[in-house]
């Protein structure tokens, strides 16, 4: 069933074009990679679906809703019920884990006992509870990718949106965290869209890629299509 | 080598133009007829003066660096992240009296406000009369100096905001709006520049002389000058002084503690990030509407008095006959001193940002130190240094002047280079350095040529610093060497109000003109 729908979106930054003429559907459940090289216009794609940025043409619709269509913001970011673990994860430094985690939960209005009780939970399924009133600063990498997800996650999205989060981590914890990526989203059931230019993740996370390039999508397909389009691409160089 | 050297002889006169001067002045007021004694010291400790001079002058700044934060803070916000209408324009206008002398806003106020002012004309001698003795008290400094340091606590706003990671507000955006986000995420963010501002706001205000002075209210650097100038008690100036060295030194010191472990997230923004546009949708017209109105009564009426005061032919001529010359040795001194600031500047800078010696960071204290303290106190130190028949070559020339200034501006340019040098990749003088270029050619051929936007916005800074500077050249000015700033402060006592109102607005076309040149040039590249 279709949750998002990009319909000929187009972006341009000072005069450049970013998206030209973007055209995705996206169903419930998905795990959607975003595959190609910086530049290519696939972060935007995930700015426009949060709201942070308005399509210059097209429209961008989530479930039955017009989010954002020639120019304008409709929906605002807040009202969509989206998460976003970026790729500088973007942790608040003067808050702690708890306070980066109660922030949306106070925005919504969720009562203090509420609020604690889903942090404790989130915190213990992401095995971070002894860090509940760390800084971000004191925290690894990985915990602070932890952090950054659960803050994601904590307000139950539709939609997970993945910005090359795991772009900075070692070899090794690269390889654990996106095993945890999976885990929840079979557990959970939201919508991924994970943004990376590295091709071994986008396989192991997607269901399904969208190669870009120079702002459109080359490719479109299921990892298996794709795996096989690089290694006819790779044959004939 | 020649790297060491240069960077060495650099620090060495900057300890011997700013450091020294103040320990031979402490130095002296510790030392009566060849003995140590702290009379002076004493004397400062049991006379109840000193005590009232200190409650006024810790008033004065309290309130001032209160109000410019409380009003600066949101309009920093309102300008940089916002879609006001005339955001720009308004940054223009709020800047200006900064960029000059902050006595010339008192006597804008004074021409407005004053028994014999343009109030006076339009409401009566009764209504002046009351604004007239609100005016000449601590009321009227607070307002003239809030309108002179308001820019600082704007503009620092707005570059730590510019500073900030987009990111951090946009995942606050998911799930809040935008005035939470203000509240819970970016100003806590930017709360330590916020504190630097106020901290900046607090010293400046601390070390006025000339706003005080007018409008008579007697704080430390007043009674420094009157027991220098008027008593020539060199002692009891310095004793005068000491409470604001000690002052600003522990004032810094707790910035530095405090401070300058907490600031967060610093990065410059490509244009592609330059999101975070508050809308404001039907607050637009009415924050317009009040920002507007802030800016006439602060800025535009108080210029715009001066000009009208100054509406006359023969008062420009007069000025330009009593003055002129004054003008013109104002114009090269402050020329002189802003190209030696901008090289001193870029060494100190370049020490600094490469963090050439283990101690960069307390020469770097040490100038941020000279640049908070009071003009007045450089002022006695220089005197108390080069006042000797040895050295009455530098004394008794414009030297001393251009000393002065190298002793306390020379931070403004050495910080513009750090952030200058910082925007330039380390590669570029590396890949010098590896093509077999010296030091010195690789600054000369690569560095400085990368830096020349910002080396240029720092003479332009310095030229504008020296220029309006009055706290320091007021003392140390030698018999016919005085400036336009000096003259114009000693021809209140007896000149005609056109008069002083037209060598106000010359000042003020000598301090504007050449940014609006340097603004129009970098508009045509």
């Amino acid at each position: 069933m279709k949750f998002i729908e990009f319909k000929n979106v187009s972006k341009h930054y000072s005069g450049q074009s970013v998206l030209r003429d973007f055209s995705l559907e996206i169903d419930m459940g998905e795990r959607i990679v975003i595959l190609g090289p910086s530049g290519c216009g696939k972060t935007t794609v995930l700015r426009l679906l949060a709201g942070f940025i308005a399509p210059d043409s097209g429209q961008i619709i989530i479930g039955a809703q017009r989010v954002a269509a020639e120019g304008k913001i409709i929906i605002e970011p807040r009202a969509r019920n989206l998460g976003m673990v970026f790729q500088d994860l973007a942790l608040w430094p003067h808050l702690t884990v708890k306070g980066n985690l109660a922030f949306g939960l106070k925005a919504k209005g969720v009562p203090e006992k509420d609020r604690d009780q889903r942090i404790v939970e989130i915190l213990r399924h992401m095995q971070m509870e002894a860090f509940i009133d760390s800084r971000p600063a004191e925290l690894s990498g990985g915990q602070q990718q932890r952090v950054a997800l659960a803050r994601a996650l904590i307000l139950q999205p539709d939609v997970l949106l993945m910005d090359e989060p795991l772009s900075s981590l070692d070899l090794e914890l690269n390889i654990i965290l996106r095993k945890e990526i999976l885990k929840l989203q079979q557990s959970i059931g939201f919508v991924l869209l994970y943004v990376t230019h590295d091709r071994e993740e986008a396989f192991e996370i997607g269901s399904r890629i969208v190669v870009m390039k120079a702002g459109k999508i080359v490719q479109n397909a299921s990892v298996e299509d794709i795996k096989d389009y690089y290694r006819k691409l790779s044959l004939n160089y | 080598m020649s790297k060491r050297i240069t960077l060495i002889l650099v620090v060495i006169f900057v300890l011997l133009t700013g450091l020294l001067p103040l320990l031979v002045m402490f130095a002296r007021s510790i030392i009566v007829d060849g003995h140590i004694s702290l009379d002076f010291y004493q004397g400062l400790l049991t006379s109840g003066r000193e005590w009232t001079l200190m409650g006024h002058s810790f008033a004065l700044s309290l309130l001032t660096a209160l109000l410019t934060t409380i009003i600066g803070v949101p309009l920093g916000i309102l300008f940089i992240k916002t879609d006001l209408p005339l955001r720009r324009l308004f940054t223009v206008l709020f800047t200006i009296p900064l960029l000059l002398p902050p006595y010339i806003s008192a006597v804008s106020w004074f021409d407005l406000l004053g028994r014999e002012g343009l109030l006076a004309q339009l409401m009566g001698p009764s209504v002046a009369y009351t604004t007239s003795s609100w005016l000449f008290g601590l009321p009227g400094c607070v307002l003239v100096l809030f309108s002179t340091f308001l820019p600082v606590v704007i503009l620092l706003t707005m570059t730590y905001l510019k500073t900030i990671n987009p990111r951090l507000e946009e995942a606050g955006m998911l799930v809040s709006s935008w005035p939470q986000v203000l509240k819970e995420i970016t100003i806590p963010v930017i709360m330590p520049g916020v504190l630097l501002a106020a901290m900046l706001v607090f010293l400046l205000t601390l070390g006025e002389y000339g706003v005080p002075s007018f409008l008579r209210y007697d704080v430390f650097p007043v009674e420094s000058f009157i027991q220098f100038s008027a008593f020539y008690n060199f002692g009891a100036a310095t004793a005068a002084a000491v409470p604001l060295i000690i002052i600003t030194f522990f004032v810094l010191i707790a910035e530095r503690l405090f401070l300058r472990d907490k600031t967060y997230q610093i990065r410059t923004m490509s244009d592609s990030e330059q999101y975070s546009n508050i809308e404001l949708g039907n607050s637009r017209n009415w924050l317009m509407a009040i920002v507007g109105l802030l800016c006439i009564s602060i800025v535009v009426i108080p210029i715009l008095v001066l000009v009208l005061q100054s509406f006359s032919v023969v008062a420009y001529k007069e000025a330009l006959s009593r003055a002129g010359g004054s003008l013109l040795r104002s114009v090269s001194y402050a020329v002189i001193g802003a190209s030696m600031l901008t090289v001193l500047g870029f060494f100190l800078g370049y020490l600094i940002h490469t963090r050439a010696f283990r101690f960069w960071r307390a020469v770097d204290s040490l100038t941020v130190f000279l640049f908070a303290l009071s003009g007045t106190v450089i002022g006695i130190g220089l005197i108390g240094l080069w006042n000797r028949p040895l050295t009455n070559f530098i004394y008794a020339t414009p030297a001393i002047i251009i000393l002065g200034y190298l002793a306390q501006y020379t931070v403004l340019t050495s910080r513009i280079t750090i952030s200058t040098l910082a925007q330039i990749p380390p590669s570029m003088e590396e890949a010098a350095q590896v093509a077999g270029a010296g030091w010195f050619q690789r600054l000369s051929l690569i560095v400085a040529p990368l830096a020349m936007r910002g080396l240029f916005a720092a003479w332009l800074v310095a030229y504008i610093f020296c220029l309006r500077d009055m706290g320091i050249t007021m003392l140390v000015y030698p018999p016919g060497h005085d400036t336009f700033p000096v003259r114009i402060f000693t021809l209140m006592a007896n000149g005609s109000t056109e008069l002083i109102a037209a060598l106000c607005v010359i000042l003020i076309i000598a301090t504007l003109l050449p940014l609006g040149i340097a603004g129009m040039m970098l508009k045509l590249k």
